[in-house]
Order: structure tokens, then sequence, then C-alpha cells
């Protein structure tokens, strides 16, 4: 016993002096640091450049998939009420020897800030308007429609970030424990272009739109955002964001759009269709774990959407009908069946420092098809490399298998200026 | 007999006397715990630029720079703190907002607002702030243990406070602290964060007394962590500013629109 009480004391004796001793190491340590701190900088701007390949399901098809992109992004002060923000990326994609290159230049933004006190700002111009609590699916991202002009990435993140913003002017208002804002976004023209320096109105503003968001807390650390949202033509749609965290480690979420439409099919084929109630929803949760694994588990639901037996027929369809509904979905950003599954996992300094790992997986609940993607980034000082892999699985014309090019890989490099 | 108990009248005075005039000298854990709080940070809100400086086994492996803005809510008394990331170049820009554990991470690439979990703080080195701007007295409940001298982070011996400080919210980042206080001046002096279950999590070194905001305040923090003691933070704090920071904009919805310039 005596054995016992003698080696504890000895142990804590001697694990307070090795905490005395490493403590003196890192002062020491702490003494010698040395950091220049710079000004702020209002821009951001990288290059990159990527190589890659997209591989057909028998192996026997591949295309080369290379690219190298500029992003530039700017929010200065003009005066010290008005500030000028804006946000551009061009894209200039070789695919194979055939089609040789192709230029895609994305104007994100530009506006003017007008700030008219601390509470109150006015926003004019080409602005990226993004709404939703969910991460995979947001059905109350009503600006999404036609927003992307240019896929590098199919990372949820890369979508949101490289689209365009659409033309509007935008009034917000701000008290201690909520805010509101109002949109109006005006048509602008008719028609999408593809023209590589087009700043595209045609693709973000032909119809006239509103919106107005309201977000009041209405307990402790909880938020809610209702939406209105109208368009041309179009009945007015309900949103409602909400968001939570139960615990240190937990965050839900849940996001619904609801309101008068026509269906997805209707609208890819521009049928005079009766209108519907139509409602859509994702909802799900983020666990990050204390050795900085974060992973989120997402269920979405689009009413909008073909039933079983309309996806099977239109699955048998001529491919032209069944390419037109995809085009259209992937135009209005929604799910292209009913019932959808996402998960996402991101870790950071994964088995070694500036190492990221980041996993996505989408599964159709309607067909079984699914996608997934995974991506190790590694951090430099002005450097980011990647590695980015992705698979689809499914039989033919399937949810997340369109085409029989089932498998790509990317390789990148990323500076920043 | 009558001796006795006039002795023991007057000796039991004195000593009554010495314990109440050593009670009207020591102030309260809690007290200590309050007057400490007041050097790290004002009762106003201000804006400061962080250097966070991070080596690994005697390697520097990271430097961040980030501009925070701070402002005690009135109810609650904690802080709520905007951040603005400026280096590294990728992260340039990006926002963090805490307003208790309601933690919002906005990137004006995306123009996405995104609510994390406080585990989940993305640019992992903002969780060091939590050893900085924190109203420790309002979220734990101090006890005193003892009075001994203790080297401080500039290894000159000081006469301090030893406090151990419980949790009593279930919103804090560590159940268990225990913490040194200057006994001349309530400057905190160091600070060890524990899990519930006792394991060390971290040790602070609040150093570099210089005058700022007002007051004399530690502009330097080295956190050493528990683990792995070659994992050494250093946190510098510079261009202290006082700053009017309405209540309306520690909300998700303003992020958009802050610019710290």
């Amino acid at each position: 016993m005596k054995r016992r009480v003698l080696g504890s004391v000895l142990f804590v004796a001697c694990g307070s002096a090795l905490a005395q001793t490493s403590d003196l190491d890192a002062l020491k340590l702490a003494d010698t640091a040395v950091a220049n701190v710079e000004p702020p900088l209002d821009w951001q701007w990288f290059v990159e450049a990527a190589v890659g390949q997209i591989l057909a399901d028998d192996g026997l098809g591949s295309m080369a998939n290379n690219r190298w992109s500029t992003n530039f992004q700017l929010n200065t002060a003009l005066t010290d009420r008005f500030r000028f923000v804006m946000g551009d990326r061009l894209d200039v994609t070789s695919k194979n020897n055939v089609t040789g290159q192709s230029a895609v230049n994305t104007l994100k933004e530009a506006y003017v800030s007008w700030q008219i006190d601390k509470h109150r700002f006015i926003d004019v111009g080409r602005i990226k308007q993004l709404y939703g609590a969910a991460i995979g699916y947001n059905p109350t991202d009503y600006f999404r429609t036609g927003a992307v002009r240019s896929i590098v990435s199919i990372d949820p993140n890369s979508l949101k970030e490289n689209r365009l913003g659409s033309v509007m002017v935008r009034g917000q208002t701000l008290w201690d424990t909520g805010s509101l804002t109002a949109i109006y976004s005006p048509r602008i023209e008719a028609h999408p272009s593809s023209a590589a320096l087009d700043p595209d109105f045609g693709a973000t503003n032909n119809r006239n739109r509103w919106l107005l968001a309201l977000t009041q807390k209405v307990y402790r650390n909880l938020s809610p955002q209702v939406l209105l949202y109208g368009e041309e033509g179009g009945s007015v749609q309900a949103g409602l964001n909400l968001n939570a965290a139960p615990t240190d480690a937990l965050v839900t979420f849940f996001e619904w759009s609801g309101g008068r439409g026509k269906s997805q099919l209707a609208q890819a084929f521009d049928q005079p269709a009766p209108l519907a109630f139509h409602q859509r929803f994702a909802t799900g949760l983020t666990y990050t774990t204390a050795s900085k694994v974060s992973m989120t588990l997402e269920y979405e639901f689009d009413s909008a959407a073909p039933s079983a037996a309309e996806w099977r027929a239109l699955r048998q369809a001529p491919p032209m009908v069944y390419g037109q509904y995809r085009v259209t979905t992937q135009a209005l950003q929604d799910l292209a069946t009913k019932q959808s599954v996402f998960g996402y996992v991101s870790w950071q300094d994964a088995i070694v420092k500036h190492l990221d790992l980041n996993a996505m997986l989408r599964f159709s609940v309607t067909d079984n098809s699914c996608l997934s993607w995974v991506e190790a980034r590694y951090h430099l000082n002005r450097v980011d490399l990647a590695l980015q892999l992705q698979a689809a699985g499914g039989s033919r014309a399937s949810e997340y298998a369109p085409s029989a090019y089932h498998y790509a890989w990317q390789a990148l490099a990323r500076y920043y200026f | 007999m009558m001796k006795h108990r006039v002795w023991a009248v007057v000796v039991g005075g004195m000593l009554a006397a010495r314990v109440l005039a050593a009670g009207a000298a020591t102030p309260s854990a809690q007290d200590i715990l309050a007057a400490s709080d007041a050097v790290r940070n004002p009762d106003y809100a201000f804006g400061v630029t962080t250097t966070l400086i991070e080596y690994r086994a005697g390697k520097q492996t990271d430097t961040d720079t980030l501009m925070v803005y701070s402002k005690s809510e009135p109810s609650s008394g904690q802080f709520r703190t905007l951040i603005r990331f400026l280096q590294p170049a990728r992260d340039a820009n990006k926002l963090m907002l805490k307003n208790g554990n309601e933690v919002w991470f906005y990137d004006p690439a995306n123009k996405a607002s995104i609510r994390i979990s406080p585990q989940q703080r993305l640019l992992g080195q903002a969780a060091n702030g939590d050893v900085v701007t924190v109203n420790l007295a309002k979220d734990y409940k101090a006890s005193l243990e003892a009075e001994e001298d203790v080297d401080d982070g500039d290894r000159k011996r000081r006469h301090c406070y030893r406090l151990a400080l419980a949790a009593t919210s279930p919103d804090v980042t560590y159940p268990r602290i225990e913490m040194w206080i200057d006994e001349a001046n309530n400057h905190p002096v160091k600070a060890r964060f524990y899990t519930d279950s006792g394991r060390l999590l971290k040790t602070a070194y609040y150093r570099r007394y210089q005058e700022e905001l007002g007051g004399v305040r530690p502009t330097e923090t080295v956190i050493i962590d528990g683990l792995d003691p070659g994992w050494v933070t250093v946190m510098r704090g510079s261009d202290y500013v006082k700053r009017d920071v309405p209540d309306a904009w520690f909300q998700r919805d303003y992020l958009a629109h802050f610019n710290t310039q």
C-alpha cells in the first residue's frame, strides 16, 4: 500500500516536473515567434490548373478533361457608405482533340452596396443571393435556376461558388433579433447565351421575380427564416429554414419550400398542365467528432419530380426526350426523382497536418443509383494540391448514372496570389 | 478559572478579529475571477487583430491572422464575436460569427452562411479564442484552492491565487479550469483547461502585459496542448481599437454586409 502511495506521489511529482519543463520549452519557443501582420486585402485571386479524364463504364471510352481557371473576387470601399463587390471566374476547358478548347466566363457578381445607416442596406447590381439551411439540396435557394454556367466539380460547395448571381435590387433592414430582406429581380433577356464572355443575363434574369425573407429569433439560439417568393407567370412559393445545435457537436437542419406549380415533367416539355401544390424539402444533421471529422446525412424530397412509374417510362423514352428532362432538372437544380439521400464527410488535418479528406455520396431512393466523390486536398502556404475521384453506379439512364461515362478523376493545383 | 475564561475570550476575540480582517482583505474567489476577466477584456465593444503562430515539434507550421470584433451581451454577460480571417490567402475574408453556442461560418466565395456546431469550428485555430475572449465568471463557479508562488509566462515569480473553476453552463467548451491570478493586480498568469474526466486539454500563459483599451492587459497568450506539449500556439494581439458594434450585427443575415474597413 505504502509503495503504491509512494509510487503515486512520485508519478504526480514527475508529471508536474515534466509539465513545467515542457511549459518552459514552449515559452522559450514562443519568445522567438515572429509574425508580420499584413494589412487586410479587399481582394482574392487564384489561378488553377487541372488535368483529368472521364471514363466509360465498359472501360472502352475515355476523354481528357483538362482545364485552367482564374477566379477574382473584390469587395472594396468606394466611400465610407458605398462599397463595390465583384466576382468573376474564367474556365478554359479542353475535353478532347475534336472539340478543342472552350472558354466560359462566369460573371458571378458585380454590385454596389449602400449602407444607409448601421441597420439598413441597399444593394444594386448582379448579386449572388443564396438561401438554404441544408447542404446537398436547397429548395429555398430560389435564385438557383440557370445559375451554373460551368461545372468544374460536383462538390455542392463548388456548385454554389461557381455560379451566376441575378441582377436585382436588394434592401435589408436589421434589428437586434432579426432581419427583413426584400428583393426585386427584373427581366432583362429572354434566353440564355452560350457565348464565352457573355454576362448571360438571359440565364438568370429571364422573368421578373421578387422575394421577401424574414428572420426572427424566437428562443435562445433558434432563429427561423421564413421566405415568400414570386415570379412572373408563377404562383407564390413559401419557404422555411430552421437550424439548431442540440449539443456541442451536433447541428440539425430543416429546409422546406412549397407552393402551387407545374410538375417538373410539364416544365421540361413545356406542357400545359394543371397547377398543383408541390413541396420540396431537405432535412438532416451534421455531427463533428473531437478529431475534426464532420459527417452530414441529409434526406431530400421533391414532390414535383416524376412518380416511379413516370420515371421508368422516361428512362425507356428516346434519348432526346430523356436528355431534355435531365437538362431541365439540371438547370432547375432540383432532384430528378422524388427522393434522395445525401452524405458528406469532411476530415480536416487527416492523418497528416494540412491534408483534408472530403467524400460525398448521393443515393436515389427511387432507382437505387448512386454518385460518389472523394477528394484529398493538401494545403501549402499559397498552393492547394488536390486529387478528386468520381464514380457513378446504377443501371442505364438512372438518376446518378445518366450516361455511359461513370468514372472521372481530376488532379489540380491552385495558386493564391 | 475566571482568568482562563477571560484569556479565552481575549484570544478568541483576537482570532475572530483576525479572521474578519482577513475576510475583508481577501475578496471572494468569484470576485477575483471577475476582476481577472476585466483585465483580459474591457466591458465595451472592441476590435483586435490576432495573429496565431503554431508550432509542432519546435517547427513553425502555420500562421493565421484574424480580425476579431467582440462585444458582451447585456443579458448573459458573455462575449459575442465576429471574426474575419485575413491570412492565409486561401481563407482571406471568410467570416465566423459566435454568439453563445450559435456559430455561423460565411464564405464570401459562395455567399452561403452555414450553421456549424461549436466543435466543428472550421479553420480550427479559431477555437483558441475561447481561452481569451470569454467571461469566465459568468459561466464558472470559482473556489480558492491555494495561494502560491508560480512562474509566469516571462519566467518571473508571481504570488498568485489558485482558483478551481467548475462550469455552471452546459454550453462551455471546458468543463473544468484551474487558474492562477496575480494577488497584487488580478492579472491572469496561467490557466489549465480540463475535460470532465480530468484530462488536461491545454495550458495557457497570459503574458506581454501592456496598456491597451484603457487598462494594462495581456497582449499575448501561449497555448500548450495537453496531450502533445510540442504543439504550441502563440496568440498575439495588436491594433486594439474601441469600436461601436451594433447588437444587430451579431446575426447570420448581417454577414454578407460585414466589413472591417
